[in-house]
């Protein structure tokens, strides 16, 4: 079983890398490019700014820089012609002692903002896809 | 004893410290899997690598399950309640009643004969994040034994079992590809039960333990809802009655973490001389 499913899966990676890719700017535009995904930003940090699961890491944040931010990085990581200027997400999130109920709890508000937005299950989680790998660097261990 | 309340209070205010409950439900939906039909976490036949509770790295979560499967001639109920301590260690206690129904005279064993069997398990989260490792192929891998004592020693000898109780040991794989929205799942398995262990453990054909496969494919229709398939190969050691592989096409509704309804089309084959047993299959489960 081995050799041969190892060799598959390779397979398998190296074909779905160039869908990856091309699905990437859909993706932008199915989050309704960028006016879209600001909106889907600024109400996941409503959300994050007053959900008492959340709101003590953002005491000393300012929310309309950061709306900018991610709205930028994640246009950006779906295909949209924006280029991300922050921190990388471990830099940018060092000492902060984020727990991972914290990070689940970001992650449903992002969920609760884009169904506002109506933003099909299956593309928030392409989204979701995307921005997971993330949370090694931001949830302290 | 000094150096142990010295401990509990260090313990205590590093929870305080944190102020967030010890008990909780911070998982997103969904991403525990269900209940499998021998308790453990999972879904309808198959053993899943995620450990079985919304409790999050910092957080003890527990669910209570009541579960029917009814095939032509026979029933099965099973309730029962897993633990999940800081999404690592699994805990799992289920009882089941098998129910032979009328086949239960044809039997010779009379009408309604029931069998009934506790499972204890226990599963371990070796390495792998399911949900959040989604930039490599590296699947969430977990390690499991569940000890099984079925009831009805005398009929279970009778029949050629070897035991009535017995220990499997599994290892289980579950990989989430949250771009495509599908969650896979492979487990192999070391047991010697029949049916699950209701029928005892090894028999006359064979007394040794033998690898089994189990495996899921699941898809994430909706933030509330999981369509998935489930495969399960099964040891053959009894003569008196072919034991075959089962397999399950299901539905989960997740109108909250806190309650889930599985339904679920099920063949589990022949089982004691009672030819293809297929039926339904539905669980409920609550939790936090």
């Amino acid at each position: 079983m081995k050799p041969l499913s190892i060799g598959t899966f390779l397979f398998m990676v190296i074909s779905f890398a160039p869908s990856t890719l091309a699905s990437s700017s859909s993706l932008y535009n199915a989050l309704g490019e960028k006016d879209g995904i600001a909106r889907i930003v600024a109400h996941t940090l409503d959300l994050s700014f007053t959900d008492a699961r959340t709101q003590k890491q953002f005491i000393h944040t300012k929310k309309g820089r950061l709306i900018g931010l991610i709205t930028d990085q994640i246009c950006a990581l779906s295909g949209g012609p924006c280029t991300y200027k922050g921190l990388s997400m471990k830099k940018g999130h060092i000492k902060l002692g984020i727990t991972e109920r914290e990070f689940n709890a970001l992650v449903e508000q992002l969920q609760t903002a884009m169904d506002k937005e109506n933003i099909p299950y299956h593309i928030q989680n392409k989204l979701l896809a995307i921005l997971a790998p993330m949370k090694k660097d931001i949830v302290e261990h | 004893m000094k150096s142990i309340l010295g401990a509990l209070s260090l313990f205590t205010q590093s929870v305080a410290a944190d102020d967030a409950p010890l008990f909780g439900s911070s998982k997103l939906l969904a991403t525990p899997g269900v209940v499998q039909i021998e308790g453990a976490g999972g879904s309808g036949l198959t053993t899943w690598a995620v450990i079985s509770s919304y409790g999050s790295n910092r957080e003890i979560g527990a669910n209570a399950h009541y579960t029917l499967t009814a095939t032509q001639d026979y029933t099965l109920n099973a309730v029962g309640a897993r633990f999940g301590f800081f999404d690592k260690v699994e805990l799992s206690l289920t009882r089941q009643y098998f129910d032979t129904g009328k086949a239960g005279a044809a039997l010779g064993l009379g009408e309604g004969f029931t069998f009934h069997q506790d499972i204890m398990g226990l599963k371990v989260r070796l390495f792998g994040d399911a949900v959040y490792a989604q930039d490599t192929w590296l699947p969430q891998v977990a390690a499991g034994i569940q000890y099984k004592k079925a009831g009805k020693t005398d009929i279970i000898r009778a029949i050629g079992g070897q035991d009535d109780d017995d220990f499997d040991y599994y290892l289980s794989t579950t990989k989430i590809l949250l771009n495509h929205s599908l969650v896979f799942t492979a487990t192999a398995r070391l047991t010697r039960a029949n049916q699950f262990g209701l029928l005892g453990f090894g028999g006359d054909k064979t007394a040794n333990y033998s690898l089994q496969f189990e495996g899921s494919v699941a898809y994430l229709l909706s933030k509330n809802s999981v369509l998935g398939v489930d495969f399960r190969s099964k040891p053959d050691t009894l003569s008196f009655a072919r034991e075959q592989d089962a397999w399950a096409a299901y539905a989960v509704w997740l109108p909250s973490k806190h309650f889930t309804v599985t339904a679920a089309y099920v063949d589990l084959g022949d089982i004691a001389l009672h030819d293809n047993q297929r039926g339904f299959y539905l669980s409920v489960q609550v939790g936090f």
